[in-house]
């Protein structure tokens, strides 16, 4: 699998980041078996959070016996000092490991919790001196809210070192300025950042629970997404060709074997193709009724 | 509602700010809805399709610079020398070879010196393409309901000496999709216009063309295929 230098960090990421929510829904020995295949497939860098069950406790084994080959990003939903010292702690020790390599704030969504986390006594502070200690290496950020304050993080955290945030031709074909993850993209790339894209393989919000009962959806993702082979390349490569560094696989195992078959054999897209994409899924989104053309 | 990728990249490098523009072919109002945004003082939006014409008004109809207009372009009510943009976006696929010159001529006719044509249309699509068995069997249909061909797919380079020899100079292509995406939703309206013509058919042919309508929306589902280009002109003379 291709690799592509994350942001200034000095690390080189597999274009593929295994989002190991996915071993949430496995038990320990097929855990196991899904880490090792996604190594197999030469991808080098996990993401987890305390957040996503027993997620870090199923990582564990596999991540100590193989914990030199993996870059290893966590996070936090704690907005103080405090909260965010415990928090890395519990996830080092629920890990089982001395080091984590990427540390972020986890959801980043309001202002306030902009104003909370870059406070004296704020979720940062708590990293920086982490940091100082060697317990973390980089520092990032994760939102899926307004564009508009993924920007103003990036112009008030000097050291924030990479940005996760969703990017797919469903939203990159709405045109309103609170769906611009562009603009962060291009933000974040002159300032050096490393990007990882979530939400990659989202086709759409799943129906109403009064409609569909969230234990009747198909896949154990936070939204619907799409499952055929052909439209999770086009997915992957457009993602890719929009040039963020590498992007996190779905949240159901049935699709990360997909996503990493995609990865494998990633190919750039031109621009005409790119747009080919982003019209494809306007339509799946909301069809035009009667519409002949383009 | 958003402006389609195909228009917004066929004009993103085209002056329309302030400019009197004339959308030739108004359709579903995308390219319409394209030039408003790119700030146009003014869009007439011309079709002969007069569900088309609502439908234009429903969606930008709104925006007190439009005026939809219901005319022939191939003898189009406006004045000589009017226009300083004119699109013809997804327009002349629908247009025969034998009713193409007299729209240009018109087009040409209602450009002001110095104007801007923008001209979006899809290649013919390759043989191999089952989109371009559902396009022959459309216009099988069409043909003997209405004797018309309804989709006439023209290379780019035909439609550049087109506008060239009515004085237009020609100044840029831009591939707009490639491949198209042909969508589900896209598969199944041009089956139904298949379906309608086959309908008007007495017996057995109109029965046959039915049949292989219903067959190909089901082997095709949906495909990618074929380009999607933009040409750019300027009028000097
Ligand atoms: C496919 S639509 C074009 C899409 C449209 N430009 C848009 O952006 O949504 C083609 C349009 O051209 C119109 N048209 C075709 N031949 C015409 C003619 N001779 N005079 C006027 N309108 C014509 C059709 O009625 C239809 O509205």
């Amino acid at each position: 699998m291709q690799t592509r230098d994350l942001g200034a960090t000095g690390q080189t990421s597999s274009v593929v980041t295994f989002g190991t929510i996915a071993l949430n829904w496995l038990e320990q020995e097929g855990a196991n078996q899904l880490v090792e295949l996604v190594l197999d497939h030469g991808v080098n860098h996990f993401d987890v959070a305390p957040t996503y069950g027993d997620a870090e406790l199923k990582l564990g084994p596999k991540l100590r016996q193989y914990r030199e080959d993996i870059f290893l990003g966590c996070k936090t939903q704690e907005r103080s000092y405090e909260g965010a010292w415990q928090k890395l702690e519990r996830s080092l020790d629920r890990l089982g490991v001395e080091t984590i390599d990427l540390y972020q704030v986890h959801g980043l969504e309001y202002e306030d919790e902009l104003a909370t986390i870059t406070a004296e006594d704020g979720a940062l502070a708590a990293f920086r001196e982490a940091k100082e200690q060697g317990l973390i290496d980089h520092i990032g950020l994760t939102s899926h809210g307004n564009p508009g304050l993924i920007r103003d993080a990036i112009d008030e955290i000097d050291d924030l070192e990479t940005l996760m945030f969703p990017l797919n031709p469903v939203v990159d074909a709405k045109d309103s300025e609170e769906y611009d993850y562009d603009a962060v993209l291009q933000r974040a790339d002159e300032e050096n950042i490393g990007t990882l894209a979530i939400k990659g393989f989202a086709k759409g919000s799943w129906p109403d629970t009064a409609e569909l009962p969230e234990h009747e959806r198909s896949y154990a993702n936070w939204y619907e997404p799409v499952d055929e082979p052909d439209v999770i390349r086009d997915r992957l490569n457009y993602v890719l060709s929009r040039g963020v560094d590498t992007v996190v696989t779905p949240g159901d195992p049935k699709l990360v074997k997909m996503v990493l078959s995609a990865g494998d054999r990633y190919e750039a897209l031109d621009e005409a193709a790119q747009r080919a994409i982003v019209e494809d899924a306007r339509h799946a989104e909301s069809p035009v009724p009667e519409q002949l053309h383009h | 509602m958003a402006v389609p990728e195909t228009v917004a990249t066929a004009l993103d490098d085209r002056a329309v700010a302030g400019k009197r523009c004339l959308e030739a072919g108004a359709g579903a109002g995308s390219a319409t809805l394209g030039l408003l945004s790119e700030g146009a003082r003014e869009v007439f939006a011309v079709t002969n399709d007069r569900e088309h014409a609502e439908t234009v008004r429903e969606r930008v109809g709104g925006d007190g610079r439009v005026c939809t207009l219901e005319a022939d372009l191939r003898e189009v009510p406006l004045p000589d020398d009017t226009f300083e943009v004119v699109t013809a976006h997804a327009l002349f696929n629908v247009v025969t070879t034998a009713e193409l010159p007299a729209i240009a001529d018109e087009l040409t006719r209602v450009a002001a010196p110095g104007a801007q044509l923008v001209v979006d249309d899809y290649a013919p699509l390759p043989e191999s393409a089952a989109m371009a068995d559902l396009f022959a069997l459309e216009n099988a249909a069409g043909e003997l309901a209405t004797g018309r061909q309804p989709l006439t797919f023209y290379p780019a380079s035909l439609l550049r000496s087109v506008f060239e020899s009515h004085g237009w100079t020609f100044e840029r292509r831009r591939t707009l999709l490639d491949p198209v995406p042909w969508t589900d939703s896209h598969v199944q309206t041009h089956a139904d216009v298949a379906r309608e013509a086959a309908a008007s058919l007495d017996g057995d042919l109109g029965d046959a063309l039915t049949a292989e309508a219903d067959r190909l929306v089901e082997t095709i589902g949906s495909e990618s295929a074929g380009e999607m280009y933009s040409l750019a002109f300027r009028f000097d003379s």
